[in-house]
């Protein structure tokens, strides 16, 4: 097993005596290759959970187990170290480094894993050809499109061979067709074997994933096969379309401290 | 990831964000060019100052002790006690000659000044030393043409001169010096030789001086200030040992009783050095002080920008530790920036410091010259402030929160 979370929490303390539960007790496990959603709204805990696993965040309690490593008590160093070897992130809003040519922003993993400069160039060079930028090498991030930008960031994340790819809203700044190629590149990606995790809140984008895990409340409330996942709580969906009045959002949360 | 890559990479970012904030960047290290100029302005003057020191304290001769009445360096307000002391007479300069083991040349110094002409051109405020065959060695001076006094000249009382080479480009512009008849203070004196040109000292020109036979001096400008005796000593090493010698010769040549203070001076060109090195070192602190403020304040300027700089690029430290830079790479980084900034600061003021001093030289007496360790020391110096004072902009930017500086907007 790839990834093995047991009994994960994640309290923040803001203030003196407000604690935040974003994340009571979530338990699951994921397998080399699979293709993994996880769904929830605004304030479900997914994006907490998105940075756990990535390792950018540590739980509070409970265990995650990386390649049957816990990290939960790992230092920030061997943590860098981890993110840099197991981790491809992808983000909502690209995060390439404004200055640095696509080759050079693609490169960067590469720099802190110590890569000599001519292996270094020649894997970022066959990454960016994988996502089909193999003509845009030199261009700078604002040379280029908005599509052409996350692709850019998804051969960022290949280049390092990563065991999971971690994708934060990954179509969310892109207009539908931009958005459509970019989960394509995704699908061709699962097919060759790597391991995905797709954060959305988009169901639409979940029901294509082979399985998807829903969040609420800092707790998982289904996981199984993207296609039921995705639509089976419609009146959180409907919740979702009639945003402002949702007081019964908040209710709960503070309430309990851990899942039913 | 090995501290190498670290520095390499760091220096990489820090060559590109200077390039891409040049106005920014210059601006910032304006604080730092200013101080290391400043610095380098004014080591350069006072090594200048200290290099023609050198030169011109080698001419007087390190080797020679100098009898006096009075001390070279006066402090407090002595002066009148050693103005009353009694005056040396031929008799001790002859005790010298025969008594001393050390002395190679023995010759006394009799001067006033005066003004010199020679036809319808003149010279006035001219050095007229009176004195005997052995001065040249006493004082350092040397013979371009013609010949010295002798002691032959002095005995018979002789009116010959020589001339120092301000006199010879004054007087005698187009013809040759040598058998010509000049008038010092009105009198006149046939010029036998002319001296090589010393150059300025303190920019004062050292080459005003004329020569002439000792008797000759006292007869015709009389011995009311007294003179100094001046005593070559063969082996420099054995300075001391003929201070002391020379100090007992004339104490037994004027019968100083043995209880007594001796009531003269023996000067050598040592204490002139100390003197001015204590000189020196007050300019040298006020250098370094007024340079230390203004790098300390061209510090600051560095942290300031550096902690803007941290801020502006807070979502790229995260990408940068998402992607698996350690904390340690994030110092790294910007360490090296702050080092960069300054260093840039220090170079341009190194430039503007040894422009400076060049100006200085060439509009003042003032010599100024810049040995090629104070540019090290100028550009070395200012990456070590960036270093110091990009320490905190550095460990904030390394202690950010990967999850909050990603979302940073």
């Amino acid at each position: 097993m790839l990834i093995e979370m047991r009994d994960i929490e994640r309290v923040y303390h803001l203030g003196r005596s407000e604690d935040v539960h974003a994340l009571r007790g979530v338990s699951f496990g994921v397998e080399r290759g699979e293709w993994v959603a996880i769904v929830g709204q605004s304030g479900s805990g997914k994006s907490t959970l998105m940075n756990i696993v990535g390792c950018l965040d540590t739980p509070t309690a409970g265990h995650y187990l990386l390649n049957g490593r816990d990290v939960a008590q790992l230092s920030d160093d061997d943590l860098s170290d981890i993110r840099n070897r197991e981790i491809g992130f992808v983000f909502q809003t690209f995060q390439l480094l404004p200055r640095e040519s696509a080759l050079n922003n693609v490169e960067l993993p590469l720099v802190y894993r110590g890569v000599k400069a001519r292996e270094r160039r020649q894997r970022a060079k066959a990454a960016l050809r994988q996502v089909g930028l193999g003509d845009r090498m030199r261009h700078l991030p604002t040379e280029l499109s908005g599509g052409q930008r996350q692709r850019v960031a998804v051969a960022r994340a290949l280049v390092s061979e990563p065991s999971l790819l971690l994708a934060d809203e990954p179509t969310g700044n892109l207009d539908s067709a931009t958005g459509e190629e970019i989960m394509r590149l995704f699908e061709q990606l699962h097919r060759q074997g790597h391991t995905l995790c797709l954060v959305t809140h988009e169901p639409r984008l979940a029901a294509r994933c082979p399985r998807a895990i829903r969040l609420r409340d800092g707790c998982i409330v289904a996981d199984g096969p993207g296609r039921e996942v995705a639509f089976a709580d419609l009146p959180d969906a409907a919740r979702a379309a009639a945003p402002v009045t949702a007081p019964q959002d908040n209710a709960p949360r503070s309430a309990a401290t851990r899942c039913p | 990831m090995s501290l190498r890559v670290d520095l390499y990479e760091g220096a990489r970012i820090a060559v590109l964000s200077l390039g891409l904030n040049r106005l920014r960047t210059l601006l910032t290290t304006l604080g730092i060019g200013i101080g290391v100029a400043t610095l380098l302005c004014i080591l350069g003057i006072v090594q200048g100052l200290n290099a023609s020191f050198a030169t011109q304290l080698s001419a007087l001769g390190s080797s020679t002790l100098w009898v006096s009445k009075f001390p070279w360096v006066i402090t407090g307000d002595k002066w009148w006690i050693y103005r009353n002391r009694k005056d040396f007479t031929l008799d001790d300069v002859q005790a010298i000659r025969e008594q001393s083991r050390f002395a190679a040349a023995v010759a006394p110094e009799i001067g006033r000044g005066g003004s010199v002409s020679y036809g319808d051109r003149g010279l006035s405020r001219v050095r007229i030393i009176g004195s005997t065959g052995d001065y040249l060695t006493v004082s350092g001076f040397e013979i371009q043409s013609g010949r010295a006094i002798t002691d032959a000249d002095s005995e018979y009382r002789k009116n010959v001169v020589v001339i120092g080479a301000d006199l010879v480009d004054t007087l005698f512009p187009h013809s040759d010096p040598i058998g010509a008849v000049i008038r010092l203070r009105d009198l006149p004196f046939e010029v036998v030789g002319t001296l090589v040109r010393r150059g300025k000292f303190l920019g004062e020109s050292q080459d005003t001086s004329v020569i002439i036979p000792f008797r000759t001096f006292i007869a015709d400008y009389g011995k009311r200030r007294g003179f100094e005796i001046g005593v070559a000593v063969e082996n420099t090493d054995l300075l001391n040992q003929a201070e002391d010698e020379l100090i007992g010769i004339i104490r037994r040549s004027r019968g100083t009783p043995p209880e007594a203070e001796s009531d003269f001076e023996v000067n050598r060109s040592e204490q002139l050095a100390k003197t001015y090195q204590q000189l020196t070192a007050a300019l040298y602190g006020v250098a370094i002080g007024v340079g230390g403020i203004t790098l300390l304040v061209g510090g600051f300027g560095i942290m300031n920008i550096m902690l803007v700089s941290v801020r502006e690029r807070t979502r790229e430290i995260g990408v940068r530790r998402a992607l698996g830079a350690r904390r340690r790479t994030v110092i790294v980084q910007f360490l090296l920036e702050a080092v960069a900034v300054a260093a840039v600061g220090g170079a341009i003021g190194t430039i503007v410091g040894l422009a400076g001093a060049k100006l200085v030289a060439s509009i003042t007496p003032l010599a100024a010259a810049v040995d090629p360790s104070t540019v090290l020391f100028g550009v070395g110096f200012s990456s070590l402030v960036g270093l110091l004072f990009g320490i905190w902009p550095a460990a904030r930017a390394a202690a950010l929160d990967p999850v909050e500086s990603l979302r940073w907007e």
